[in-house]
């Protein structure tokens, strides 16, 4: 009979199998380090999982479940299943401070639904402090992620167009040289009137369309055959040896049967994703002697833009070449004169659709709306925000002992909102919005100036943050924790600063790049 | 504020305790722990289902064939809001209109299913069309000609992007209860019939995956979001 308490270690542990701990279990496992991956939530097959289905066929006709996920405004009744459920792992806000903490747990993470916008952050954001005195700058530059993005944006075959901004760094981009539509032409065209880059989008097109960690990176952790992964098991805690304070044990309650088990490891990986993983650490007790740990919790402002119409495509007129198109504005405030009331900036997401236009942007209805409707179809183009939001010490993360979850582990209590500097540069963004629009020739219908709650850009970030400094940063230059050197963080939870830029990229080229150093430790001995 | 139930940790409790459950069949090798306990009859429960397909029942949707009954609003508000979609979603070309959708039947029983205040916007909302209603024209909103009915509706509509309704209560409601009434005609069989295959309403649609059966419990119902 095998021994029922097994007491091999593992060499590394990964806990998440998203873009990160898919990153890290890739690179660990190619140097022949062998892996143990830990996912809180099940597999997923979509033959099996996922039926195509008329709205009037589910139980609420296709609205929202009532009561169900109100903080997910992504949701809806047709992937509702795909989200974490926030009455079975809930997190708590003061009343003025809400919070929508967005989370998947199926193999795979958030990878498997991402947008895939693909950037790399500038030295803008690397040496935000360097640029304009606020909070601290990150312990790396652009040059030492540059390479580390290069390889990543190959695997996730990231199409762009080098555009030679020194804000929007170019990559290692599957070309986009095709022709643009005209819409995107002419507001590209007002934007060097008011000397504003208008650039093309950047975005994974991965394999056989899809861009996750299921399918670019696991299967190569999967081929050395050092990987070993285990669904549906909740890491609850770490703990560490007494004597040398390593950590050596990680604690995880089965999520079906709650049945409590442990595993021994050498090395720590944490890839819960970036609040997650800080949760992990504040109910361990672990990897908090520089007192930040849970603090700088950025995310991006979201939700203020407008939509307008293109008049050209109007009534029967629209067609692909006019309407079907995107374009990426990138941060373009505080590069030199500074802003008149806010610190860094915000990048505008713009796009255009041959499709028909939502019946809100017109303030009417009944036989006059369908008008309306019939006339603008496939003239509708919106511009929305993605604003920097300044990493404060006060937007912070802590464990609510009253409140646990459905395994009994104790929750998030999130502190996070936005200060004027965030509600200036919104304002900036919808102004500038419409002036560009309407220089354009656009028709603008609809404007919002009101973001989104925090944590709505599904970007939250630090937390856990980097730094040179043990006294003042939770993690090294290359995510291993300053106080625990087997304990490395491989999500969002290390950044700095969190700048405009959907974060992916740059959180996988962090993971690769920790991964590296980690696999190098290892050989040396030193961890 | 939470965003969700306090009370996991009691419902786990209650949940710890649970019979077991006897395997269907019996187990195969001696080397099973416990055996199966001899099935209560000739045959064993579960003989035969290993083969059976789906059965072809020519399943139908309760729309189809069913009203539904309405038990949240008054005979009152109900009137007003069947008004409310005749007016704001009416038939057009070969679409059926929020009536023949059955739109305010369907709200009456997704508003009653929902948090407090969306049912108070609604309640509230359609109590004050009908009160304006016999201010200004001394007959219930439900009898009231398009005309008269346009005065009390048009100076409430405004033009919003998704997530931000307006926030004055009132043209929330207006505005909101427009959405909400195109929605629940758009996504209706009715409409479905009458629309080609592109705009059928049809989406990829996700099963509970793996689920923890545990949610539903540690979900109170009726849940008001951030209780
Ligand atoms: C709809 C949507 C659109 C997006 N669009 C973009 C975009 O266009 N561009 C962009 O850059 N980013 C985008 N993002 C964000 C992007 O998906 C994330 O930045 C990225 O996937 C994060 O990867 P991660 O590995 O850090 O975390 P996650 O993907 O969250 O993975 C964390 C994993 O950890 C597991 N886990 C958590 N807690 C535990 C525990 N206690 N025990 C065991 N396992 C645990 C979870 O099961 C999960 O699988 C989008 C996200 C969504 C949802």
């Amino acid at each position: 009979m095998p021994d029922s308490k097994p007491d091999s270690k593992v060499d590394v542990l990964i806990i998440g199998s998203g873009h990160s701990g898919g990153m890290a279990a890739k690179v660990l496992c190619e140097q022949g380090i062998s892996c143990l991956m830990l996912n809180a939530g099940p597999i997923v097959d979509v033959q099996k999982d996922t039926e195509t289905r008329p709205a009037y066929s589910l139980p609420y006709r296709g609205f929202k479940e009532p009561g169900r996920l109100p903080h997910v405004f992504q949701s809806n009744e047709f992937n509702a299943n795909t989200w974490v459920d926030e009455q079975e792992v809930p997190y708590t806000y003061a009343a003025d401070q809400p919070y929508n903490w967005v989370r998947v747990r199926l193999f795979g993470g958030r990878s498997l639904f991402w947008s895939r916008q693909s950037f790399r952050l500038s030295d803008y954001e690397f040496k935000a402090k360097s640029h304009d005195g606020f909070g601290e700058d990150w312990p790396i530059s652009l040059a030492d992620l540059a390479p580390y993005y290069a390889r990543v944006e190959e695997i996730f075959r990231v199409q762009g167009k080098t555009e030679g901004l020194p804000q929007y760094p170019d990559g290692n981009f599957v070309p986009d040289d095709g022709a643009w539509c005209g819409a995107m032409e002419r507001l590209s065209a007002a934007g060097r009137k008011a000397s504003i880059p208008v650039c093309r989008q950047r975005r994974s097109l991965g394999r056989d369309g899809l861009a996750s960690s299921v399918n670019l990176l696991l299967p190569d952790a999967v081929r050395t055959g050092k990987l070993q992964a285990i669904p549906n098991v909740v890491v609850r805690q770490l703990t560490t040896d007494r004597n040398t304070g390593l950590v050596n044990e990680v604690h995880f309650v089965d999520r079906l049967s709650r049945r409590e088990m442990s595993v021994k490891a050498r090395v720590v990986v944490l890839a819960a994703g970036t609040l997650e993983s800080t949760r992990l650490l504040l109910n361990s007790g672990l990897a908090n002697s520089s007192g930040v740990l849970g603090h700088y919790l950025v995310d991006q402002v979201y939700g203020a833009g407008i939509v307008c119409s293109v008049p050209e495509a109007r009534n029967g007129k629209s067609t692909d070449a006019l309407m079907d198109g995107g374009a990426l504005i990138p941060r373009f405030r505080n590069l030199g004169k500074p802003a008149k009331d806010f610190l860094r900036g915000y990048a505008l997401n713009v796009y255009s659709s041959t499709h028909a236009m939502d019946p809100r942007n017109f303030a009417t209805y009944g036989a006059d709306l369908q008008q309306k409707l019939a006339s603008y179809h496939g003239s509708g183009l919106s511009m929305g925000i993605m604003g920097e939001v300044l990493p404060r010490y006060e937007n912070h993360v802590s464990i609510n002992k009253d409140v646990v979850d459905a395994w009994g582990i104790p929750v998030l209590h999130i502190a996070a909102s936005y200060t004027d500097n965030e509600k200036n540069l919104t304002r900036d963004a919808v102004d500038t919005s419409i002036e560009l629009a309407e220089s354009a020739g656009f028709e603008v219908l609809s404007k919002n100036y009101e973001p989104n709650p925090p944590g709505y850009s599904i970007h939250e970030l630090g937390t856990c943050r980097m730094g040179n400094d043990a006294k003042t940063s939770v993690l090294n230059p290359w995510g291993q924790s300053h106080d625990i050197r087997n304990l490395v963080v491989v999500d969002g939870s290390s950044f700095v600063s969190g700048g405009w830029q959907n974060p992916t990229m740059t959180i996988t080229a962090l993971a690769m790049r920790a991964a590296e150093h980690l696999a190098e430790q290892m050989r040396q001995g030193a961890v | 504020m939470m965003a969700a139930s306090l009370s996991s940790k009691v419902v786990l409790a209650q949940q710890q305790t649970g019979g077991q459950v006897a395997p269907a069949t019996p187990p195969q090798t001696g080397l099973a722990p416990t055996p199966a306990p001899p099935a209560p009859g000739p045959v064993p429960w579960m003989s035969g289902l290993d083969n059976l397909k789906p059965p072809a029942l020519g399943e139908i949707t309760a729309d189809m064939v069913a009203v539904t009954e309405t038990r949240f609003f008054t005979g009152l508000q109900m009137a007003t809001l069947r008004h409310l979609c005749d007016l704001l979603v009416p038939p057009w070309g070969k679409y059926p209109g929020a009536l023949e959708a059955g739109a305010p039947e369907f709200l009456d029983f997704l508003i009653g299913a929902s948090p407090l205040d969306r049912q108070q916007l609604f309640q509230g909302g359609l109590d004050r069309l009908d009160r304006e209603s016999n201010e200004h024209f001394h007959k219930a909103f439900a009898a009231l000609a398009p005309a008269e009915a346009d005065t009390l509706i048009r100076p409430w509509l405004r033009t919003w992007m998704t997530d931000h309704p307006p926030t004055e209560p009132y043209a929330r409601f207006i505005n909101l209860a427009h959405a909400d009434i195109r929605t629940a005609t758009i996504n209706s069989q009715a409409w479905a019939q009458a629309a080609d295959a592109q705009s059928r309403g049809e989406a990829l649609y996700w099963f509970p995956v793996d689920p923890d059966l545990r949610r539903k419990l540690t979900s109170a119902p009726g849940l008001a979001p951030n209780a």
